[in-house]
């Protein structure tokens, strides 16, 4: 449906375009709105709700996901720009009832406490581990520096990290 | 029965809800959904001062997907919710045309996606009639309130003392606008069901929010269901229920569908509330020997128009020490500015970071080493009333926390400490907050698998309330960790107050405590004429519970289980009822402790200023949980690390507008800030509640700012007294 304004021009409905990606091994095909990002389509088309919306201006890492293996910001991504990508969200960690051992460090050293930066704080951490950073306390603390965690949890966070690192061997997702 | 609650420090259990946090699991406001959602976006007033001449609508109504767009024009009258405990209850929005404040709600878009909704808002024309707003504290035209609570100390002669003090020093702090911001965008789901309305909601007080709802649209408080399990963090800024909830109801109604309201992070600079910034003027009169004869605090701090918030900067001014003459002035200006609001350590967190800074300007001009000082004016009971105190650790806190820090290494002289070419510089304070516990209910089931459910409709920001709610059920049940599970954060369970003033522990474990107890107890009186149970004629003081058996504490193997119990009985389960109370009969004086030691290492050509270590000592009472506490602590820290030296709310001083609504620009402390933060508990059981528990949220920041200003002077010689202290003030 399109409208009028003052200036005589229309309102026109956004363009909708499909786009196929991979969720968590998931095949999906999508007709969407060109303007839904990633995060949104993450949340309010597929239901995949663990990827959080902190910001929406790619400031506070909460919506950290893994896109072909590298994290990005999916509230700064575009879907229509995610044809044939591959998604790991939050939920896509553990295995069956498994936790994922980045997932299972942040339990063991109250690496959070409102939860809500957890996700974003986790998918950055396994990239972290799986770009082989996590060699220093240093380190650590200057690459997790794009996720904000309000309610302070950062040494737990930095222990969290430093004893999955440690525990891992190999470092890959 | 005796509860083995009396241990000083309990295990450090993980968080019973950490496996759901981790893994996505655990669904915030926002990631509730409903069939036929509809998305709202609110519109915000792009000027702080003068009235909606026209708003148009017609473009945006006609637009792709927009089901209405809702203005004061067409909003129905609402109800204001109702004054507690905290005050009063913002006024309800659209109700006129005034503009009050930058940022005020003016309408609201519904539509059927969220990118549809924040299109439409691009289309809405606002026609404003401007006039002159107020946004200076030293505005003559502002209206002025003096003592707005009646709660100013006038204590001895602090003007006489003053003059005749052997040592004086006074001087002005200023903190800055502070915004909560919390990680989790406030969100509101609002689905109505003829006059029944369920709620999800950010909110630190579920109950309020169904009060508020109710009264605003006329119908019986028991129609509207809150649901909030979790909460992505709030710090004081969920403690209201705003306008903005009320719009999602009022737009869910419009369009007779359920809408989901998310905020902006550019809205939860205004619409959520913030810490209002101070002016704070102080003089201190003490005697050579460092013995405080006068303390004299004025605070004047920004308010809204038509809304009421008091920060209570001088609370503790009057609490803190000994000193016979004190007076303390509370000033608020009312401007075109939205309503402040509670922000972590409320009133404490900026009050006394100028109370610690004053006294270490005092220690310097004593020449005294300012833990002395703090020592020498030891309040051993409480300064204003005379009361014994209930419990107070500080004493402990100063000595464990000085010794574990290495106060004693620290060379008097500022700028006397290097480490290579970094000037290093010690600062401490004290922390002080006031105890709170309000009524509570909670209600313990226990059924026929063993498991015991235990409900109440508090909330879990994050502080781990329901990890130490378990384990505390689990406690006095005698069950094990895994046989209980606490359930919060929904209207249909029991009255449970606020989180908020770190009253939770002590209220919500009360109310658990009691509840747990009469549930053994309901086990006892189901056996009481049985002959065929052990514990038979047994009362609460001859039984011991473990491993979900009751058993006489003279003979241990004389017990059953509770599952026999009910088998043989033939019941599904037993549920008790129990309530906070809070003890009149201790004619006593409580209180919350802490010292906080900090060490900054500044670099003397550029200012840059780095903490390199914190230890907090606290006397939060008995802790119930070491690993969640001691987050709660480091959590804290880190908060009074931005408060001293990276957060401010920059307002446009012509305009109202606020020039850093995002987090790229409104600067919060990020991993790189944080250093190691060493938590050291002491002290005693708070005798005021059967838990001992005395709450640890808040005395978290308290202190923390000032350590850090005062470690910034001992490293530069330079006393800077505004927060945030930037590397700009230091060069």
């Amino acid at each position: 449906m399109d409208a009028e304004n003052s200036l005589g021009d229309t309102v026109r409905a956004a363009p909708e375009l499909a786009v196929t990606l991979r969720v968590n091994g998931v095949h999906w095909e999508l007709n969407l709105d060109a303007r839904v990002t990633l995060l949104d389509a993450l949340r309010e088309r597929l239901g995949l709700t663990g990827t959080k919306k902190g910001c929406d201006q790619g400031a506070c890492g909460a919506c950290t996901v893994l896109v072909d293996g590298k994290r990005v910001l999916s509230c700064l991504m575009l879907t229509a720009t995610c044809e044939g990508r591959d998604v790991l969200t939050i939920e896509g960690l553990s295995e069956n009832e498994t936790l994922h051992r980045v997932q299972e460090a942040f339990v063991r050293h109250d690496g959070f406490q409102c939860g809500f930066c957890t996700p974003g704080q986790i998918m950055s951490a396994v990239a972290l581990l799986s770009e082989g950073r996590a060699t220093s306390d240093e380190d650590i603390r200057e690459f997790m520096s794009g996720n904000i965690c309000r309610c302070g949890a950062y040494p737990n966070i930095v222990a969290a990290i430093r004893d999955a690192a440690g525990r891992g061997g190999d470092a890959g997702v | 029965m005796t509860v083995e609650t009396v241990r000083m420090v309990g295990p450090p259990v993980d968080r019973v809800d950490g496996p759901l946090k981790v893994t996505g699991a655990a669904h915030y406001p926002a990631d509730f959904s409903f069939p036929n959602l509809a998305h709202a976006v609110l519109v915000q007033s792009t000027v702080a001062a003068g009235r909606i001449r026209r708003i148009s609508t017609r473009l945006a109504e006609s637009a792709p997907g927009v089901l209405a767009v809702i203005t004061h024009e067409i909003a129905p009258r609402l109800g204001r919710g109702p004054t507690t405990s905290l005050g009063v209850a913002p006024p309800p929005p659209l109700q006129d045309d005034r503009i009050l404040h930058h940022g005020q709600h003016i309408a609201v878009v519904v539509a059927e996606t969220p990118e549809q909704a924040a299109a439409a808002v691009r289309l809405l024309e606002v026609d404003y009639e401007l006039t002159e707003p107020l946004l200076d504290l030293d505005d003559p035209q502002a209206e002025r309130i003096t003592n707005p609570s009646w709660r100013d100390i006038h204590r001895g002669d602090a003007g006489a003392a003053l003059a005749s003090a052997e040592v004086r020093v006074e001087a002005t702090y200023t903190t800055a606008t502070e915004t909560n911001n919390p990680l989790g965008l406030f969100a509101t789901i609002a689905a109505w069901e003829g006059d029944t309305l369920t709620v999800h909601d950010t909110t630190q007080w579920p109950y309020n929010v169904r009060a508020t709802l109710a009264a605003a649209f006329g119908v019986p408080e028991d129609r509207v269901r809150v649901i909030a399990p979790f909460i992505g963090g709030a710090f004081g800024a969920g403690l209201r229920t705003w306008p903005h909830v009320v719009l999602a109801a009022l737009a869910a109604r419009w369009v007779n569908r359920p809408v989901k309201l998310v905020l902006n992070r550019a809205q939860m600079f205004t619409s959520v509330g913030y810490r209002p910034s101070s002016v704070q003027h102080l003089k201190i009169g003490a005697t050579h020997t460092g013995e405080l004869v006068a303390l004299d605090h004025e605070s004047i701090e920004p308010l809204s128009l038509e809304d009421n918030y008091l920060e209570g900067l001088t609370r503790a001014t009057p609490l803190l020490y000994e000193c016979p003459n004190v007076t303390t002035r509370q000033r608020q200006v009312r401007l075109n500015v939205a309503c402040p609001t509670w922000m972590r350590g409320p009133g404490e967190a900026p009050g006394v970071y100028a109370l610690e800074c004053i006294l270490d300007e005092l220690a310097y001009e004593l020449n005294m080493n300012p833990l002395e000082v703090r020592l020498r004016n030891y309040a051993e009971t409480h300064p204003q009333s005379g009361l014994p105190w209930t419990s107070k650790g500080l004493r402990a806190c100063y000595e464990q926390g000085a010794e574990r820090f290495g106060w004693s290494r620290r060379t008097a002289e500022p700028r006397s400490m290097r480490e290579g070419r970094m000037l290093v510089g010690l600062g401490m304070a004290s922390a002080y907050y006031p105890y709170f516990q309000f009524p509570t209910q909670a209600r313990a089931t226990l059924d026929r698998a063993g498991t015991a459910l235990v409900r109440s409709a508090a909330t879990d920001i994050g502080t781990g309330t329901y990890t130490i709610m378990t384990q505390v059920s689990a406690e006095v049940l005698g069950l094990p960790i895994d046989r209980v599970r606490f359930e919060l954060g929904d209207t249909t369970m029991p009255p449970a107050p606020q989180q908020g003033g770190s009253n939770l522990a002590a209220s919500l474990g009360s109310a658990v405590h009691a509840a747990c107890m009469k549930l053994v107890q309901a086990f006892l009186d189901v056996v009481r004429d049985d002959p065929g149970s052990p514990v038979q004629g047994c009362s609460l003081e001859d039984v011991t519970v473990a491993d979900g058996r009751i058993s006489r504490a003279d003979a241990p193997e004389r017990g059953e289980e509770y599952t026999d119990i009910l088998e043989r009985h033939g019941l599904a389960e037993l549920t008790a009822d129990g309530e906070s109370a809070i003890r009149q009969d201790l004619d006593l004086a409580p209180g919350i402790f802490g010292a906080k030691f900090a060490e900054v290492h500044i670099d003397p050509d550029l200012g840059l200023i780095r903490v390199a270590r914190i230890v907090a000592a606290i006397d939060g009472g008995h802790i119930l949980n070491e690993k969640t506490a001691t987050s709660q602590i480091i959590g804290g820290t880190v908060g009074g690390i931005g408060m001293a030296l990276l957060e401010e709310t920059v307002s446009d001083p012509r305009t109202g507008r606020i020039a850093n609504a995002t987090f790229g620009d409104y600067l919060v402390p990020v991993n790189a800030d944080v250093p190691d933060i060493e938590v050291i508990f002491v002290g005693e059981a708070e005798p005021l509640n059967p838990l001992g528990v005395k709450g640890v949220g808040e005395i978290a920041i308290v202190g923390v700012a000032p350590a850090i200003a005062n470690a910034v002077f001992h490293a530069t010689g330079q006393r800077i007294r505004s927060l945030p202290i930037t590397l700009d003030q230091l060069l």
